[in-house]
């Protein structure tokens, strides 16, 4: 599944699950809009492989901490649309925790004089 | 986790949902990058390069997405199941009185079932306590005269050695009296046991717990050895394991103790001790004494024809090396299982079963009968919900869930009340029909058995009302008023009591034929009285009486000494009771001055060493010439009694007194014959009822063939035999105080006779209580019927009463139903028992299965109780006051 990395900086293993779960803590998107979102807001430096983007959507909600329904997009097409879980919620801060723990403990090495 | 499953319920399939969605993020990265300026087809190309390899991506995404929903929908289920139960226990809750009544139905039903199912498990399904059991056999010798009889030593070694079909092959006598031994307490005790041969333990595979079996050294050196049993070690040595190896004092004799075995090892009959006969070098004779039942372990993938076939040809080269013994002798197997579990106890299992099997079905249909008498009631419950969306099977399933919740509460209930049952069933068993080593336990098997059969019938009984109760318009429900509602089922119902009334038919018939053989065989005219006698076995210890004139002297002492005692009318001696033990078989005769017959067709008697006593002691009339007397003794005539059969069979028209008839016994053909005058033929004496045919039987006078073990019968005047027991006692104590301790088997031939007898005891009482039950639970159902439909036509008997209808024309109305159901379940069932009587025919004695006087009692019986059923909802149809029921609404 993986493509050969041409990005700036490929994702840590798991943190994309972290990036949707935030993403979708703003509100219902469909999976487009995701991708959308994590490339502006990190300003193009994180690229999303969009060939990991939906197997990662599905995984979540078989976990249950997303949901999906269908509503209609920016088109008006119908768009499948995914939705965070209370339990999704509770996963976000976990995931959010574990993340600061981890690039606090990096940091500390890497910038250490 | 509701939204989910609300997204769920709409969801569209699997590949069109991901089509869908990849389709939509490509048009929109398209119209992105048109918008930053690329060319549309570029563009295009770009958005599709970017998802990378998109047929693999579908796969995993569809993977994925039919894991989540299989999981989605098991979920579903789980969380549907679940509030059904909840729903379920609320149902039950708010109608206790229901729920109490059909969960004590099914409990009675899948409690009888689990106890019957143990007795089952124990005598049909569970396999012997022995490794590999199917390979073990038991094997029969087969002459013209007995097609399965023990097998004598000589010919069983020959077997072993000679089969190739075999590991191996041993064998054992059963019931050969006890052996005496000093008790804990000092005094003698008899220990019951069995003769067996070395390698018995080695076919059967059992191992000791402790200590070792018999081996080949054993047998070579003729060692006097005994293995003890499990139990009777715990009992009588509180387990010590230094007995082990210790020499102990049986019959006067020193035994080594070599090993114990375990309790499975009892069931080849309950002993404590087993001791090894060396039958090694035995006379030729021998080869006739057939006293071993023997066992053998087929070599693994041997069928039991070709072991059979092996054997045969054997038996065959036996027959030629001695003609004199084993001409016309051959062999017959049969599984060991089949050996031990008897057929009797194998039809009485399954008579059981097919008994409480038809019980649990008419507890069923008395609780389908409330489950749809309660769906009229919930009619309008089930059409608001049919109406608010629920679809049908989706009623049903919550229908079947609250049946089956409650057959699972009766089912638990049910595990109780088998597992009473069987504390105290074993004790009701007789032990002539339940070999005491078949042990009936309650154990997983039987609680498995009853969640399955509790599951089963949740569903049975369920499912049916269940489908009637959904089947409405919805509209017409709700709208209209739920008393008014006649509603579905009536005729369903009056099926199920039908059903349930001809079943309690069928089970009364069956009790009732069975009842009659228990009369028929405890009425049955055995030729002697046997209503008060005492028994006892006298067997005069060590060597105080060295000769027949001293030991006959000792009997005499004690007969007149007994004959002092008050209230005792009669005292006798015999070498065996009737019923009892210790027959003596294995005898022929000749009839002398009767052209001479070769020894293999010289024709077989049963003999019986008897006093001058026995006859009056059990009032056996003398039927021609005379009984024994006092001047028959050691130095008199020879003489001798046959009975009847002997005189019809052999001497015909011809007066059988006076003349004179050789006996041998059938192990030493060679020796000189016994030859004795006939003085008189007593009345025939028939053990059990179904003895295939009338017993040639013989008897010789005490005084002239006097054995140092013997049976002593005492009648007393009036009264009850064993309270003679005591006294009787005491006198043989004057007489000889140390003989005191030789006395065994103190009962009476009552009791005796009560032990055969029980099996057919057994099967009446049970099957009687079974279709008492049955009768009952049919005519519950028939008044729930009734009082159910009484209630329901309040109104309409009302107007019927108001517009001039008198009480009897309703009554009629009541009862002309109640009666047309009750008639067609009893012709029903008498139709079936006619049809299936045959089917206990083996068990029947003295009565048909197409018995007249059963079918008129059963009718009686149905009828008198119908009436019963009947009469309370008839007298509430007949106190309508139509004012009060017609004003209420």
């Amino acid at each position: 599944m993986t493509t050969p990395s041409k990005t700036p900086n490929a994702l840590l293993h798991g943190a994309l699950d972290a990036l949707i779960l935030k993403t979708l803590a703003r509100g219902p998107s469909h999976g487009y809009a995701v991708a959308r979102f994590i490339e502006e807001t990190t300003g193009d430096a994180v690229l999303v492989e969009e060939g990991s983007l939906y197997p990662a959507l599905y995984r979540l909600e078989r976990r249950g901490w997303v949901e999906a329904e269908w509503g209609t997009s920016e088109l008006g097409r119908r768009a499948k649309l995914y939705r965070l879980t209370d339990s999704g919620r509770v996963q976000l801060e976990t995931e959010m925790a574990t993340w600061r723990r981890f690039s606090a403990g990096v940091s500390k090495v890497l910038f250490s004089t | 986790m509701k939204r989910s499953l609300r997204s769920w319920l709409w969801r569209v399939p699997i590949d069109q949902e991901i089509e869908e969605e990849l389709a939509l993020h490509v048009d929109m990265r398209t119209r992105e990058l048109v918008e930053r300026g690329m060319d549309p087809r570029a563009a295009r190309e770009l958005a599709i390069e970017r998802l990378g390899d998109v047929a693999r991506l579908k796969r995993e995404m569809t993977g994925l997405g039919r894991k989540r929903d299989r999981e989605m929908r098991f979920t579903l289920w789980l969380e549907e199941l679940r509030d059904d139960v909840k729903f379920a226990f609320r149902q039950l809750r708010s109608s206790p009185a229901f729920a109490l009544v059909a969960v004590f139905t099914l409990a009675f039903g899948i409690g009888a079932n689990s106890a019957i199912f143990a007795l089952v498990d124990a005598t049909l399904l569970r396999p012997l306590p022995y490794g590999q059991p199917e390979r073990l056999v038991s094997i029969w010798e087969r002459s013209a005269k007995t097609p399965r009889g023990f097998a004598s030593p000589p010919n069983m070694l020959d077997w072993n050695a000679r089969s190739r079909t075999f590991e191996r092959i041993a064998g054992f006598t059963p019931g050969v009296g006890g052996m005496v031994m000093a008790g804990a307490d000092g005094n003698a005790e008899t220990v019951s046991r069995q003769w067996v041969t070395a390698g018995i333990f080695d076919v059967l595979g059992v191992k000791p717990i402790l200590g070792r079996t018999f081996s080949a050294d054993d047998e070579a050196k003729r060692a006097n050895v005994i293995v003890m049993s499990e139990s009777f070690w715990r009992t009588r040595y509180n387990a010590d394991p230094s007995v082990v190896g210790r020499d102990i004092r049986l019959d006067g004799e020193m035994w080594t103790l070599a090993g114990i075995v375990p309790k499975e090892f009892e069931i080849l009959g309950q002993t404590s001790v087993w001791a090894m006969r060396p039958f090694v070098n035995m006379p030729p004779r021998a080869r006739a004494a057939y006293m071993l039942q023997v066992v053998g372990r087929m070599k693994p993938g041997v069928a039991i024809a070709a072991a059979e076939a092996d054997l045969g040809a054997v038996a065959d080269g036996l027959a030629q090396e001695f003609p004199q013994t084993n001409k016309g002798r051959g062999v017959v197997l049969e599984p060991m299982h089949d050996s031990i579990i008897g057929s009797d106890l194998k039809i009485t299992s399954m008579l059981f079963l097919g008994v409480v099997a038809f019980v649990l079905l008419i507890c069923c249909a008395n609780v389908a009968n409330l489950l749809l008498a309660r769906a009229t009631v919930r009619s309008r419950e089930l059409a608001v919900r049919s109406a608010l969306g629920a679809g049908r099977m989706r009623i049903v399933r919550q229908l079947v869930t609250e049946s089956v919740v409650l057959s699972l509460i009766g089912g638990a209930l049910g595990v109780a009340i088998g597992a009473a049952i069987l504390s105290v069933a074993p004790s009701l068993i007789p032990q002539s029909l339940l070999p005491p080593t078949v042990t009936l336990t309650f154990d997983m098997r039987v609680v498995g058995f009853c969640a399955g059969a509790a599951l089963l019938v949740g569903l049975l009984f369920g499912v049916m009302p269940a489908w009637k109760a959904t089947e409405f318009s919805s509209a017409e429900v709700v709208g209209s008023d739920s008393r008014t509602t006649t509603g579905g089922g009536g005729t369903l119902r009056s099926v199920l009591v039908v059903g349930e009334v001809a079943t309690a038919v069928l089970l009364l018939f069956g009790a009732g034929l069975l009842l009659r053989t228990l009369v028929a065989v405890e009425s049955f005219d055995r030729g002697y009285r046997a209503d008060s006698v005492l028994s006892m076995l006298v067997d005069p210890l060590g060597s105080k009486y060295p000769t027949p004139a001293s030991l006959q002297q000792f009997f005499d002492q004690v007969e007149a000494e007994i004959m002092t005692v008050p209230g005792v009318k009669a005292v006798g001696w015999t070498s065996s009771v009737p019923l009892g033990p210790d027959q003596l078989d294995g005898y022929s005769f000749e009839i002398v001055g009767d052209p001479p017959v070769p020894e293999s067709q010289r024709p077989g008697l049963n003999y019986q060493v008897a006093s001058p006593g026995y006859f009056s002691a059990l009032d056996l009339p003398i039927v021609e010439g005379r009984a024994f007397n006092s001047r028959d003794t050691r130095d008199g005539v020879p003489v001798c009694i046959i009975n009847e059969a002997f005189a019809r069979n052999y001497f015909h028209d011809r007066s059988p007194i006076g003349r004179q008839i050789a006996v041998r016994a059938a192990d030493a053909p060679q020796d000189k014959p016994r030859i004795r005058e006939i003085v008189g033929v007593g009345r025939q004496v028939k053990g059990r009822p179904d003895e295939p045919k009338d017993l040639i039987q013989y008897y010789a006078p005490m005084a002239q063939d006097l054995s140092d073990d013997i049976y002593l019968v005492v009648r007393p005047a009036s009264g009850r035999a064993e309270a003679l027991a005591p006294a009787v006692r005491a006198a043989i104590g004057r007489v000889d105080k140390e003989q005191l301790v030789s006395l065994r088997n103190i009962t009476t031939l009552e009791d005796i006779e009560w032990d055969v007898t029980g099996r057919h005891r057994f099967r009446a009482v049970l099957v009687l209580a079974f279709a008492a039950l049955a009768l009952l639970l049919a005519m519950v159902g028939v008044f729930g019927l009734l009082a159910y439909s009484v209630q329901q036509r309040l109104r309409d008997f009302g107007v019927r009463r108001a517009l001039g209808a008198t009480t009897n024309d309703v009554l009629r109305l009541v009862v002309g139903n109640a009666v047309r159901v009750i008639v067609t379940g009893a012709v029903i069932g008498l139709v079936l028992s006619a049809l299936l009587g045959r089917l206990i025919v083996t068990m029947l004695f003295g009565v048909q299965p197409l018995d007249l006087t059963t079918f008129a009692v059963v009718t009686i019986v149905v009828a008198v109780t119908a009436g019963l059923s009947i009469a309370g909802p008839a007298w509430r149809a007949a106190q309508i006051d139509p004012a009060v029921v017609l004003r209420s609404k």
